[in-house]
């Protein structure tokens, strides 16, 4: 099955990463290793004890295997913790020697903090230019230097309940006009279009303006922005945000704006197995776990892309998003072995495919994948869509995601000040004219990620 | 020397040992109280200290840290969010002042009638309080679910009026809501507290009450709340500054929202800490709140030197 998980999930769910890093150690034992013979440390928010030994048994040993006189050291913390306990270590001259961040923002607060280390070198060792898509590791360069490496690419999906739209003789939407028509018909019908709400992570709205400014704005325009050409409070991105709000308003997501507020996110992908609900706007991370919601109804799900939103939109557009890096501690006492820890979890196409065909929920390596790289035994719809996303993005045919590509600090004001338009405290334009103040004060701090153009990938 | 010179010379003489086996019994307790104090100091005095020292610079929790004077007191001072947050804490210290100390006193006065069973419901009322509150809040949020909680259940034996009410997902809900939970959780905490207050009030001056022709309700005015007013003060003093520090329920269940409506300031200064990356602001915003908190704490101070039995 797929293994992805969001940022936003990151602390909850990223030890599962680990899981997954072990089944990779047991496909990479026996490959020969860089290691700098010294300790390496690496915090792994893998939970429970059955996870755990499955990591030392298939990570933590072969990696040593691999690296003779490396010896792999690894402390489990509590997921929720796990950004606040490395921050804190960090803080204090302490900390792991392999560093796993919730995001290129994130990772920028450290690298801002001299936390980690120049990784080009390894790079060059380990030809990480030629083994990694090319946008995800510019996604790691600060000042055109590599400090961090992609560990979960994601991207935005249109999930739905396959056999409630068959049963309704519908398809996928495939522009606005379908979208909207299909929503008004289902909800006529007594169906939530779309299961969606953030009652139990507000945060979690930033999936909304993102594939409304994706879909709707379009990525040239949102390059543009980024690259601080043209200012968010342009009529594109207030249209778009206004586009989402009338959708929630409707009922369209959610089945009201306070259930929208309201809904926790099982709640959500409940709805969506019990056909409750049609479809689900959510990240690539959701085919994990997708399966679950769909066993007590014994209905069939799949995914499509998200649709157009306005004309000269691509039909096929990904919004590009990575949920957690990693990268080495300035005071690693082993650089040489974490660097070496960091190839062997994310620099080989076959074996991480396979690691991905087996372990749900843990890795997407940022690799350029094609359907037939991946194993039989893999869901093929997961297999398609990671495909898809490599395909498309090779064609420069992506997005930005807010958790991503915006500095944190207008990220969070794109959570906090997204859910006002929502109850009407503040309108779309108030809105993307405060992004616009807020951004500006990003790009003045240097803040803002390196954003790679359309069309270059 | 005379008999009263020698009588005082030989009280000397006694006194001297006296004393010096008090000094030894000052050192003493001074050092079994070193472990505490050093304790003290490491996890709260240098702590403090250190936030202090972060809340007049502009630091983002981890890298050094720049040093803005009162920069971050005067954001804070003209802060919208902070002010909405610091009212949502007003209100849910108005809440807590009224809702669970009603409901306390009145349990404990119910409770103290009974002796059957008294145990039994001091265990139940009491349980909330012991249960961890991503506990109590996972609970609370299934039973008040929208489509999936109370409502609907009460919906469907004929009984609609809560049907669809997202009690969390509203704006004008969501904080009463959410301190609707924490009260659950902790009026029983009150009750007994009022119960053990209630059992300590000399029971002849009921008798003398009622024989003075007062009723119940008399009673209660001019005996038991004067005999449980230490306890009472305390109970409303620590309402106040857990409603000041109140973090955890909201957190859980709405984080502040939707949309800030349950924001309090703890909220808003984990988001400045941990999502902003603004740890010298949200270290002023914390001061701010102690500020607050150390105000109430003086007020009370105050009184009882004004002889007021607190």
């Amino acid at each position: 099955m797929y293994t992805e998980i969001s940022r936003r999930q990151f602390l909850a769910r990223g030890g599962k990463a680990a899981l997954g890093a072990g089944l990779a150690g047991s496909l990479l034992a026996g490959c020969g290793g860089g290691g700098g013979g010294g300790q390496v440390t690496y915090w792994s928010n893998l939970e429970g004890s059955g996870p755990q030994d499955y990591f030392n048994k298939n990570i933590e040993k072969p990696f040593e295997k691999a690296n003779k006189g490396t010896d792999l050291k690894v402390t489990f913390q509590p997921p929720e913790e796990m950004d606040r306990i490395v921050r804190t270590a960090l803080q204090g001259g302490e900390g792991p020697d392999v560093i796993m961040t919730p995001g290129p923002a994130y990772a920028q607060e450290y690298i801002d903090a001299n936390l980690f280390a120049e990784l080009d070198e390894y790079s060059d060792q380990y030809k990480w230019d030629d083994k990694l898509l090319g946008w995800a590791i510019d996604l790691g360069r600060y000042e055109d230097k590599l400090y961090s490496i992609p560990y979960q690419l994601q991207t935005m999906l249109l999930y739905y309940n396959k056999t409630l739209l068959e049963d309704k003789g519908m398809q996928p939407p495939k522009s606005r006009d379908e979208l909207e028509s299909m929503a008004e018909e289902l909800q006529g019908e007594g169906i939530t279009p779309f299961a969606a709400g953030i009652g139990d992570d507000p945060a979690a709205i930033e999936w909304f303006p993102t594939v409304f400014w994706n879909h709707y704005s379009g990525p040239d325009a949102l390059y543009q922005a980024l690259t601080g050409e043209i200012p968010f409070s342009d009529p594109v991105f207030v249209e778009a945000i206004e586009l989402f709000n009338n959708y929630v308003q409707k009922g369209w997501f959610g089945g009201s704006r306070e259930q929208f507020f309201s809904n926790g996110i099982d709640a959500v992908h409940v709805d969506l197995g019990d056909g409750n609900a049609a479809m689900n706007v959510e990240g690539s991370w959701f085919l994990a776990e997708i399966d679950g919601f769909f066993k007590d109804s014994g209905d069939d799900w799949d995914w499509a892309p998200l649709p157009p939103l306005r004309r000269g939109i691509p039909a096929e557009l990904y919004e590009l998003g990575l949920g957690s890096t990693i990268s080495v501690n300035t005071r690693a006492q082993d650089a040489d072995g974490a660097a070496a820890f960091i190839d062997y979890l994310n620099a080989n196409k076959k074996r991480a495919a396979q690691w991905m065909a087996a372990v749900p929920s843990a890795f997407n390596a940022p690799l350029p994948f094609s359907e037939s790289d991946f194993p039989a035994s893999m869901d093929q719809r997961v297999a398609r869509q990671l495909a898809a996303l490599s395909e498309a993005t090779g064609k420069g045919n992506f997005g930005y995601t807010a958790w991503t590509f915006w500095p944190s600090k207008s990220d969070v004001y794109i959570q906090d000040e997204s859910q006002k338009v929502l109850t009407g405290d503040i309108t779309a334009a108030e809105f993307c004219q405060g992004l616009d103040e807020q951004f500006a004060k990003d790009r003045k701090e240097g803040t803002v990620p390196k954003i790679i153009e359309p069309g270059t990938a | 020397m005379d008999v009263d010179q020698t009588t005082v010379a030989q009280e000397a003489v006694k006194q001297a040992p006296r004393g010096g086996l008090r000094r030894r019994r000052r050192l003493t307790a001074w050092l079994f109280m070193v472990p505490l104090l050093v304790i003290n100091v490491l996890v709260i005095l240098g702590p403090s200290v250190a936030t202090i020292y972060y809340s007049l610079t502009d630091w983002a929790g981890i890298g050094p840290a720049e040093f803005v004077g009162l920069q971050n007191y005067r954001d804070l001072l003209a802060d919208g969010d902070f002010w909405m947050a610091m009212w949502h804490n007003v209100i849910w210290t108005v809440l807590f002042l009224t809702v669970p100390i009603f409901m306390g006193l009145l349990g404990a006065f119910l409770l103290s009638q009974i002796k059957r069973f008294q145990m039994f419901f001091r265990i139940v009322y009491f349980v909330p309080y012991i249960v961890a509150s991503v506990v109590n809040a996972a609970l609370w949020q299934n039973i008040l679910d929208p489509t999936r909680g109370i409502g609907s259940a009460l919906a469907s034996i004929g009984i609609p009026f809560l049907d669809g009410v997202a009690f969390f997902g509203s704006e004008r809900l969501a904080l009463p809501s959410v301190a609707f939970v924490n009260i659950w959780a902790w009026w029983g905490f009150v009750l007994l507290l009022f119960l053990t207050a209630l059992q300590s009030v000399d029971h002849e001056l009921y008798e003398a009450a009622r024989m003075d022709g007062a009723g119940r309700w008399q009673q209660f005015l001019n005996v038991t709340l004067p005999g449980i007013r230490p306890t009472f003060v305390f109970v409303v003093l620590l309402s106040i500054i857990n409603s000041l520090l109140v973090f955890d329920y909201v957190y859980i269940i709405t984080r502040g929202g939707p949309a800030g409506a349950s924001e309090v300031v703890g909220t808003l200064m984990w988001k400045e800490a941990f999502e902003r990356f603004e740890a010298g602001y949200a270290a002023a915003m914390g001061l701010g709140l102690s500020f607050v908190s150390g105000l109430i704490v003086l007020i009370f101070v105050f009184l009882r030197r004004r002889g007021w039995e607190v």
